[in-house]
């Protein structure tokens, strides 16, 4: 592999930020530290400064207590890793005064920087709206999952794709979306075309699939500075599709490091 | 030496392709320090008459040592005996490529089993990809069909003798439903990585090395549908001992496709 590691010099040689990582619950349903120190040495090898991660559900049905514990565990990570770690609070929004109060408790007592949803409810769905404000009056990001799929679109009924979140970002432009895994979630071109218009819409690149020119579109329809670098479990491709990108470097590192994300890092 | 093992060449419907031509996958390839690709014809997928295609990539890689032709042939369409003779004797295709979930036949067709062992005797491999394009990003008027693990093993069973290329798919799972089969199988059986990961949470990269072993295992990059790199960086990180990685890069396809140069 002639010159290859030359072009992974872009990893050592920049700041780089991973918005979009996850750890998890073991079989005994509490945090699986083994998995997550095998994360964080993969942060180290590829020369990742820092990582935001949530322990979210995958689940239609998530109870408070669900959400609580998933959040209580990431606390747990959070504190062995204080200076790479970051973490966005899971929450189900259809439990309103609850997700309030654990969005709050989250932000303001365990240091979280951000708000992870899954697809409990659409984002554009009504009951989302306190938590939206909530994320407005704290200025943190809303990270959510999403997905336009055309084959077994039923196996998650309730997912947000572009024109979810663009209706969304209509309704409040001053909240800040990312529309998570930009190559993990279904047909990228109907989500870029959705959000496009909507400066407050992000995406993240994390994800599986490695659709050649799939970093060019979403730079070209969104700009690098709405672009976020992610992994999402798949470290390999997302360092891959950003060496592979025909960007130029300064766009590759903004997106390595997007300079209008940095202040959620110091809060 | 790189040798990318799943490439092709051809138009998409459902997407523009770059770098799709002979020539523009050849500047890629420069690009990316990849010395030759196995290559079939994109447009045979999904023309009626894959021989359309065949002819047309006979044409495109002519005098290019670079790329490697394979055929695409349908064994449930006329003349197909025919035509995979003529690709082989005419053309200078080097291997052969089978779609059933796009060709429309099942894994039972005779002529299936037939095609397999014609090429076994011609001593020439068959790539068999378990999908062109990620099933969450795919047209509604594409086919919902993949070729996962069992798959694999039905269609390696048909014909032992004959060597296979197993690609585009989760090659780890492939990779122990075929040792699992009852059956011998005395042809040569190659995956590549195309859909598995290297790092921590899912590390089916080294699942497959285990399970398969380095002589087993090849490059494949699935231009144009991917960006060639995300292959790469998986090797770069594994550290694999340098004879390990030379196998995988080029050494296994080599006594494959060019014995004579291994």
């Amino acid at each position: 592999m002639k010159n290859f590691a030359e072009k992974m010099e872009l990893f050592s040689r920049n700041r780089v930020v991973n918005w979009h990582e996850h750890v998890w619950f073991g079989a005994d349903g509490e945090l699986d530290e083994k998995l997550m120190d095998g994360l964080m040495e993969d942060v180290e090898q590829t020369h990742t400064d820092q990582i935001v991660c949530s322990l979210p559900i995958l689940a239609q049905k998530v109870t408070p207590e669900e959400f609580r514990h998933c959040n209580d565990s990431l606390a747990i990570a959070l504190k062995k890793y204080p200076n790479k770690m970051k973490g966005f609070a899971f929450v189900n929004p259809g439990y309103r005064r609850e997700t309030d109060y654990e969005v709050h408790r989250c932000i303001e007592e365990l240091g979280m920087i951000g708000v992870k949803l899954y697809y409990q409810y659409r984002i554009d769905d009504p009951v989302m709206r306190d938590l939206i404000e909530t994320c407005i009056r704290l200025d943190v990001p809303i990270l959510m999952h999403a997905s336009k799929l055309n084959y077994h679109p039923e196996e998650q009924p309730f997912v947000s794709n572009g024109p979810h979140f663009a209706a969304a970002a209509r309704e409040y432009p001053e909240a800040t979306f990312i529309m998570a895994h930009i190559s993990g979630g279904g047909d990228w071109e109907w989500s870029l075309k959705a959000i496009a218009d909507y400066p407050n819409i992000y995406t993240d690149i994390s994800g599986s699939v490695c659709d050649d020119g799939l970093m060019e579109k979403t730079v070209q329809m969104l700009g690098a500075k709405r672009v976020l670098f992610g992994t999402d479990g798949s470290y390999s491709a997302c360092i891959g599709k950003m060496i592979g990108a025909d960007l130029t470097d300064e766009e590759k590192i903004t997106i390595l490091n997007n300079p209008d994300f940095a202040r959620y890092l110091v809060k | 030496m790189l040798i990318d093992g799943v490439a092709y060449i051809g138009n998409w419907p459902f997407r523009p392709l770059r770098y799709n031509t002979a020539e523009g996958m050849l500047e890629r390839m420069d690009r990316c320090g990849i010395d030759c690709a196995v290559v079939s014809s994109l447009n045979a997928v999904l023309y009626q008459d894959v021989m359309n295609g065949n002819r047309e990539l006979a044409e495109q890689v002519r005098g290019c040592s670079r790329l490697i032709p394979l055929a695409v042939i349908n064994p449930a369409y006329p003349h197909w005996k025919e035509d995979f003779a003529y690709c082989l004797d005419e053309l200078g295709m080097k291997g052969l490529e089978i779609f059933p979930g796009y060709h429309n036949y099942p894994l039972d067709l005779p002529e299936l089993k037939e095609l397999l062992k014609m090429a076994g005797e011609r001593k020439v491999p068959v790539r068999v990809p378990g999908r062109l394009v990620d099933i969450r990003g795919r047209h509604w008027m594409d086919t919902p069909e993949n070729l996962g693990g069992a798959a694999m093993k039905t269609i390696v069973e048909l014909s032992p003798d004959t060597d296979f290329l197993i690609c585009s798919c989760n090659t780890a799972v492939a990779a122990k439903a075929i040792q699992s089969s009852a059956i011998p199988h005395p042809g040569r059986i190659l995956y590549d990585f195309s859909r598995l990961e290297r790092f921590s949470f899912s590390p089916s990269f080294q699942s497959l090395l285990k399970t398969a072993g380095e002589d087993q295992v090849f490059f494949g990059a699935c231009q144009p549908f991917q960006y060639p790199e995300v292959q790469q960086v998986k090797l770069y990180y594994s550290n694999l001992p340098e004879e390990t990685e030379k196998k995988i890069l080029s050494g296994n396809l080599m006594e494959i496709f060019m014995p004579e140069q291994k």
